[in-house]
């Protein structure tokens, strides 16, 4: 997987350097750091060990491994080997290694699960941000949209809901569901017909504003329609006392992803006209609105106390398989929730790199190169803002689904600001724009938070000097913190870079330097290196250039 | 408003107009940036908007394009309305453009500042990224044939694959005049094309801009300041002054009108450019 | 509710809400000012503030045992946090977003968010040394009673007061008072100093300036000295009028400051003040107006309390930006071509 290379090999300024053949070397890693991760996540083997099982059984340690185990992927995508080598080692590692070592320590798969979902929402925020350039700081609130579209059906919330309309219908009755359904549809219709209008002839401001209160008609219209339906049904309440039927899982997969991506146009809307400091600031504004909302909606979403049980989905053929494989009928669902997070991870990796490379990715880094030359070249800002938001919304959609269905459990504070700041600091620390950066930004951040943090805290835990308030497990903003600060002052263009990121930041510097020893990474194996050029700010750009 | 009435294109230009500006004006707050400037741009035709600095000419050309909305007044590009448009609709309707000081996407290549003034043509959506449809294919195709005709058509084929603001000073106005090229467009807008170059470079330039138009058929509207080029390459000059339209007609009638001799001499703003082209020619 | 009761309640709602207004005010400067000369939004303001309040904190409570006059309390802790905030702004300036000038637009702001995350934490620390997190006031007698309260010798001016329904505590005062005070000096520093000219001319051009003469880097520097300062002052005002703070508690106080300094026009010295004021009372009017409860079908979006009033700042902004993105008193700033 070449992902960054758009093009390929060109009379270059200056050679790539040829890189050694490793493919011993990796095979050799492989073996190695699969065994220790065995050993390691196998108790009855470490109980044997003695003194080093109980190095072996350290939450540091363990992340140090995990980290060592997770390196061979990121060395099969990067070193020059054969391909039946990396193909052995990329597969090996995710589809066997893993999920064996998880056998006999289900926290691994749920780490693994955490950390390819946390991967998931880094390549999100990484559209909008890192090829958009637009800032969002509310980033966390569409995972939020995914995990309650989810939760709130394939739990008793559900049948709470139901209950409460079944004994409040109010005027409510067949009669609302008829005038909310011709509201709608009037309401939608004229929306339409202003946009085709919108088409032929310049928009005007009477035109516009009736399509705004077309716009508020369709929110009441279908606001009616729900409610109605709600009451209608109300008498179902019993049946799904526990949930809805987890074979809607599939369909609400999908519900996940148009929800979020809807609601990431509906913020996007009246926001991505702003400019880049204005866009942070109020996208971390409608983050908080949401989730505040999460914490007040107490009918939908229990409030602070959080939604629990949540379903999951229930795949028999699977769970014969995993069964077949020597799993534990109580790891089946974490086992199914790993398959399905590395699919569907696969997926969104695939159509970011599709995206990028095509007529959209090029508008996308186009305005972040320059706004108004991206629209004067024919670039509809509106639109291919929206493209960005709702797509990084989305893969946050299906994402919060799947973490509802995994952690069984959510709470307006699972989807807070400091979450939003975790995956920017992912994004930020593997190289914005860059597709491998930000995964390993995610799984180098999602082990520090959930392994060597409190791993660490555990360890101090019992020693006497230390405080609790001030127990290294407590320090995640600062750490969050400091790898904003430390990438953006001595490498911002991230660990992994995306090649057209660091020409942007790099414009002035000698990169020869630069790309000779950091970068020993693929990205730029097929591509060119190229030399220093002008310097690329803007002369209205007041923040630009100490001059 | 000194003089506002509208010469008859003559000798061999077109009688159709491709553009036709009336009574634009922009306001900003109590300032009038342009006052009801009226042009018509025959088509095929090369024409200038001359004026001393701060005239308006900028912010006309950003009315047209769709940046700024104007106050008042009406532009139609073959009878097309734009006012009200967006400025990628405008662009998309057939008006490109290139800037005064270089707008090129700093972190792409020539080839991909190209392709993305290509974008407007290209139907390919979304979904035909995701799927890697054939209709996709045949866009991207499309794109890199266009950027690899409008790159040799500027001469910039050897750049290609170099980042776009790595080129030399003067190739790099010849690949925004390329970028812009690229949504093939009726008519295009050269803001200070010539700005900062040398002689030599100013003249491939101006054998450019005759070839634009000679054998791509598309119309050009530039503003400069050089007046040598002007002069020499304009088939129809307008003159602003104040945001005012104070003269247009063709090269010779210009030169020659008291009112734009005292906007530039008296004023003293571009004396010594515009004296030393009078002794020249 | 009948007028008689409803007037005086909503006259203190109101006027609580302007007290609230003046901290605000003095928060939103310093990211006005720092936002003039470097249209950068400094996330970090709000640790920088509340680096004042625990600053205020850490006099009173050293001096709680003292028989200091509670005045002269005041003037140390406000003298302490504005020095040890204005110090921490410069040092922030000059450590984390000098070397980043020059940098596309999202380098510095996600700088300043990480600043921002760390001086939380940092703060956390140090009090936390000291095993303490939530860090309760400890006011000098008398400022938490009653303006002008009865037995006092200023008591006709208090009665008189609360004859028309205002009932205010001594502390608002002085808080209203001091805030003038800083605006006043502010004021004249801005406007009547060569200081304060120089920073002026850097805020609208600072290559010009460079060229006038005028040392940009200096009076950048000054600039987040001044807004760093404010922070201070405003930060031990926060702590006077909430009486508790954490080294968390910046994040909402310096959002909403943010909205006022956007709402009056960012880069407005007294737009900032004009928005703090206003939001200031539309806080607080959200807070006891029951928005949703009323309306059709929605009486079960939840109980209208203290959350509700958190996100009407936001509202306010994203309304702001879309219908008059300069503000209030801001002037227009066309994008040059």
């Amino acid at each position: 997987m070449t992902v960054a290379n758009a093009n390929p090999p060109k009379p270059a300024v200056r050679r790539p350097l040829v890189k050694p053949d490793r493919t011993a070397l990796l095979v050799a890693f492989f073996v190695v750091t699969s065994v220790l991760l065995l050993i390691s996540h196998a108790p009855d083997v470490m109980r044997n060990l003695g003194p080093f099982g109980d190095v072996l059984r350290n939450k540091v340690v363990e992340a140090l491994i995990v980290s060592l185990f997770l390196a061979n992927v990121l060395f099969a995508y990067l070193w020059k080997a054969a391909n039946w080598a990396k193909l052995l080692v990329g597969a090996g590692s995710l589809l066997v290694v893993l999920p064996w070592a998880g056998r006999t320590d289900t926290s691994l798969l749920d780490l693994s699960i955490q950390i390819m979902i946390f991967a998931a929402l880094a390549l999100g925020l990484n559209i909008v941000v890192g090829l958009a350039g637009l800032l969002d700081l509310g980033y966390v609130a569409f995972f939020a949209v995914g995990a309650y579209t989810w939760s709130i059906f394939a739990s008793p919330r559900f049948g709470e809901v139901l209950k409460y309309y079944g004994s409040n219908p109010g005027t409510t009755g067949s009669g609302t569901l008829a005038i909310g359904l011709v509201l709608t549809a009037v309401t939608a219709g004229s929306m339409i017909f202003i946009r085709s209008l919108h088409g032929r002839i310049a928009p005007t401001r009477a035109s516009n504003l009736s399509f705004l209160i077309a716009g508020f008609g369709l929110l009441s219209g279908i606001i009616l329609v729900g409610r109605s339906i709600l009451v209608l049904f109300a008498g179902s309440a019993e049946a799904v006392a526990n949930g809805i039927n987890p074979g809607f899982f599939w369909l609400f997969l999908a519900l996940s992803i148009m929800t979020a991506a809807l609601v990431g146009v509906l913020i996007g809307l009246p926001v991505l006209k702003l400019k880049g400091d204005y866009l942070a600031i109020i996208t971390l504004g409608l983050g908080e609105v949401i989730r505040v909302l999460a914490n007040n909606l107490s009918l939908y979403t229990a409030g602070s106390q959080g939604i629990t049980p949540i379903g999951s989905a229930s795949v028999p053929w699977f769970n014969g398989l995993a069964g077949a494989l020597g799993f534990r009928p109580d790891q089946f669902y974490l086992l199914f929730l790993y398959v399905l997070v590395l699919a569907v991870i696969a997926l969104i990796l695939l159509v970011n790199v599709r995206l990028d490379k095509s007529r959209i990715g090029r508008a996308w880094v186009a305005i972040r190169d320059d706004e108004i030359a991206a629209q004067a070249m024919g670039v509809p800002l509106m639109q291919t803002k929206l493209i960005a938001f709702a797509t990084g919304a989305s893969f946050a959609g299906v994402m919060g689904m799947i973490f509802a269905a995994k952690q069984t459990f959510i709470s307006p504070e699972s989807f807070n600001l400091l979450q939003s700041i975790t995956v920017l600091s992912m994004v930020v620390l593997g190289g914005m724009g860059s597709f491998s950066g930000v995964i390993l930004g995610a799984a180098v951040v999602t082990l520090l938070n959930l392994r060597i943090l409190p791993g660490l805290g555990e360890a101090s835990a019992n020693v006497s000097w230390i405080p609790q308030e001030v127990n290294p497990a407590n320090f995640n903003r600062f750490i969050f913190g400091s790898i904003l600060v430390a990438m953006m002052l001595l490498r911002p263009e991230g660990l992994l870079p995306n090649k057209r990121v660091a020409r942007e930041l790099h414009h002035e510097d000698d990169q020869e330097d630069e790309s000779g020893d950091g970068n020993a990474s693929g990205l730029e194996a097929g591509g060119d290196v190229y030399s220093a050029g002008f310097a690329t700010t803007k002369e209205d750009d007041k923040t630009g250039g100490d001059r | 408003m000194i003089k506002t009435t509208t010469r008859p294109p003559t000798s061999g230009l077109s009688s159709t107009s491709i553009l036709e500006v009336d009574a634009l004006t922009k306001e900003f707050g109590g300032l009038t940036a342009v006052n009801s400037v009226t042009m018509h741009v025959p088509e095929r035709a090369i024409v200038s908007v001359i004026g001393p600095n701060g005239a308006g000419k900028t912010t006309f050309f950003n009315m047209i394009t769709g940046i700024y909305a104007p106050t008042r007044g009406s532009i139609k590009l073959a009878g097309r309305e734009l006012v009200g448009m967006r400025p990628d609709q405008v662009t998309e309707a057939g008006i490109a453009r290139t800037f005064q000081n270089i707008r090129l996407f700093s972190s792409m290549t020539s080839e991909e500042n190209i392709m993305v003034g290509r974008t407007c043509r290209l139907k390919s959506t979304f979904v035909d990224a995701v799927l890697r449809t054939r209709r996709f294919h045949e866009t991207e195709a499309e794109a890199r044939e266009a950027a690899r005709v409008m790159l040799d058509f500027v001469g910039l084929s050897k750049w290609r694959n170099e980042i776009a603001t790595n080129l030399p000073y003067g190739d790099q106005r010849k690949l925004e005049i390329a970028r812009a090229l690229a949504s093939t467009p009726k008519l295009i807008l050269l803001d200070e094309p010539a700005a900062g170059m040398n002689p030599r470079e100013t003249e491939d330039l101006k054998a450019l801009i005759r070839r634009i138009r000679d054998e791509l058929g598309v119309t050009i509207c530039l503003i400069e300041h050089d007046m040598r080029l002007v002069m020499t390459l304009s088939e129809y000059i307008t003159v602003l002054d104040y945001g005012t339209k104070i003269s247009e007609g063709l090269p010779h009638q210009v030169r020659n009108d008291p009112a734009v001799m005292e906007a530039y001499l008296g004023r003293g703003a571009a004396a010594g450019e515009y004296g030393k082209e009078e002794a020249s020619t | 509710m009948e007028l008689s009761v409803l007037l005086p309640f909503i006259v203190n709602v109101i006027i609580g809400g302007l007290v609230l207004g003046f901290v605000y005010a003095i928060i939103a400067l310093g990211y006005t000012m720092v936002y003039g000369v470097l249209q950068l939004i400094n996330f970090a303001h709000s640790e920088v503030f509340i680096t004042g309040a625990v600053v205020g904190f850490e006099v009173f409570r050293v001096l709680q045992d003292s028989a200091m006059n509670g005045y002269l309390k005041l003037l140390i802790a406000l003298l302490a946090a504005m020095v040890i905030s204005g110090l921490l702004n410069v040092l922030i300036e000059r450590l984390a977003y000098r070397p980043l000038r020059g940098s596309p637009r999202l380098v510095p702001l996600i700088t300043a968010i990480g600043v921002s995350l760390i001086l939380q934490d940092v703060l956390r620390f140090l009090e936390g040394l000291q095993g303490r997190f939530d860090l309760t006031y400890i006011l000098p007698a008398g400022f938490g009673n009653k303006f002008c309260a009865a037995e006092s010798t200023c008591a006709p001016v208090g009665n008189a007061l609360r004859a028309i329904g205002v009932d205010v505590q001594l502390k608002d005062v002085i808080l209203v008072v001091v805030s003038l005070v800083s605006l006043t000096v502010l004021n004249y520093v801005v406007n009547k100093t060569r200081m304060g000219k120089a920073i002026r001319a850097v805020s609208q051009d600072r290559v010009t300036a460079g060229l006038m003469g005028v040392d940009s880097n200096l009076m950048i520097s000054a600039t987040f000295l001044i807004g760093g300062a404010l922070g201070g002052v405003s930060g031990v005002l926060f702590g006077l009028k909430f009486g508790t703070v954490n080294a968390y508690s910046g994040f909402d106080p310096g959002i909403i400051a943010f909205t006022a300094a956007v709402l009056g026009g960012i880069g407005s010295i007294p737009g900032a003040v004009l928005g703090g004021l206003l939001l200031g009372v539309i806080q607080n009017l959200i807070g006891v107006t029951n928005i949703f409860g009323n309306l059709l079908g929605l009486a079960n979006l939840g109980t209208i309390d203290a959350s509700y009033s958190k996100i009407g700042p936001f509202i306010v902004l994203v309304l702001i930006l879309i219908f008059k993105p300069t503000g209030l008193l801001g002037k227009s700033n066309v994008e040059k071509v």
